[in-house]
């Protein structure tokens, strides 16, 4: 790729991808957001996270997509005994990685 | 030094980014190992990573690249991609405290999937400040650049198995960050089911970029119906 070409790819890209984070930031607080636009937007990390797993994690080992199942369950098991992000993220790798040897 | 000084709520941003930047590796590494067989050089792959700073997008373009698209075609597919951060955005400063606009636009740069979940789920009132986001987005920009320029110098070395198990790591992030909140609410459990159910079959019938905003934004319409937060979340503001 030409160093033309990757700077014209890059400033189109970096525009497409920054305006749809800064737009709420100029028109949030323009308006008065009612009770139920709040409690929609409160549901969205819920709806956002688990469309952000779901089905994306079946293609960890496309041929054996039980495996990166059982990767993100180890990871679950532990957030629910209140371990920290970083060590279920760990486990979650290492559970992957031992499938994946055996 | 004041326990929530601006200093302070950036310092735990930054700790909360953590394991962001674990999970920001693997992938880091596959976009430069793609961008690289597209055939990008280091620099390239790195200022990339520098200016647009978008995992899915970079890894979705240099795909495209190689298979021979023209950048508009490239621009347009990255903009469709990116529609979600909208939602994502919004979510971010309709919760965080009131601020200057200056710091809110930079921080608004580093608004991803992962930034939102780590700053909508578990943090606490306190740190719901552009401080803090600043913090969580400088740390996780930065391992984006770091691991995407190792990546391209190292990728011909990374054992391959290693990076197939890492793939699993930002599913395994956003999976510890869902469950607590989830935990005791039957409802919400049964509505992030019905997302996840929801993703999947749209999925089938169109890009998956559309079926995701689609299913987030549907599939929390109807959680308003049916879902209770509970009290202190209703009552919040």
């Amino acid at each position: 790729m030409s160093n033309k070409t990757a700077l014209l790819l890059f400033l189109g890209m970096t525009l497409v991808t920054y305006i749809p984070r800064m737009l709420p930031v100029l028109l949030l607080g323009r308006f008065q957001l009612g009770r139920r636009t709040e409690k929609f937007l409160r549901l969205i990390p819920y709806t956002a996270m688990s469309a952000l797993v779901f089905p994306g994690v079946f293609s960890v080992d496309p041929a054996r997509p039980w495996i990166g199942l059982a990767g993100v369950l180890v990871s679950a098991l532990l957030s629910l005994k209140k371990c920290p992000a970083v060590l279920c993220v760990l486990a979650g790798v290492a559970t992957v990685f031992w499938l994946l040897l055996i | 030094m004041d326990g929530n000084s601006r200093r302070a709520q950036f310092l735990r941003g930054a700790k909360a980014g953590i394991p962001i930047v674990m999970g920001f590796f693997p992938v880091a590494i596959s976009y430069a190992i793609i961008a690289r067989q597209a055939g990008m050089n280091t620099a390239q792959i790195g200022l990339m990573s520098l200016s647009v700073f978008a995992g899915a997008s970079q890894i979705m373009a240099a795909g495209m690249w190689q298979q021979g698209a023209g950048i508009l075609a490239i621009i347009v597919a990255t903009f469709l991609l990116n529609l979600r951060h909208v939602i994502m955005s919004t979510c971010v400063f309709e919760r965080m405290e009131a601020s200057g606009r200056a710091p809110r636009l930079i921080a608004a740069y580093w608004v991803t999937d992962e930034s939102f979940a780590v700053f909508t789920t578990g943090t606490r009132r306190e740190d719901l400040t552009v401080w803090f986001f600043l913090g969580l987005g400088l740390i996780t920009y930065l391992a984006w650049l770091v691991g995407s320029v190792l990546g391209a110098l190292l990728s011909n070395f990374l054992p391959e198995l290693l990076s197939a198990s890492l793939g699993v790591a930002l599913y395994a992030l956003f999976i510890a960050l869902l469950i607590p909140g989830l935990q005791g609410n039957g409802r919400l459990f049964a509505l992030a089911l019905l997302t996840a159910v929801c993703n999947s079959l749209l999925g089938l019938v169109m890009a998956a970029s559309w079926a995701l905003i689609l299913s987030t934004l549907l599939c929390a319409f109807l959680g308003v119906f049916f879902v209770d937060l509970g009290e202190e979340a209703e009552h919040e503001q």
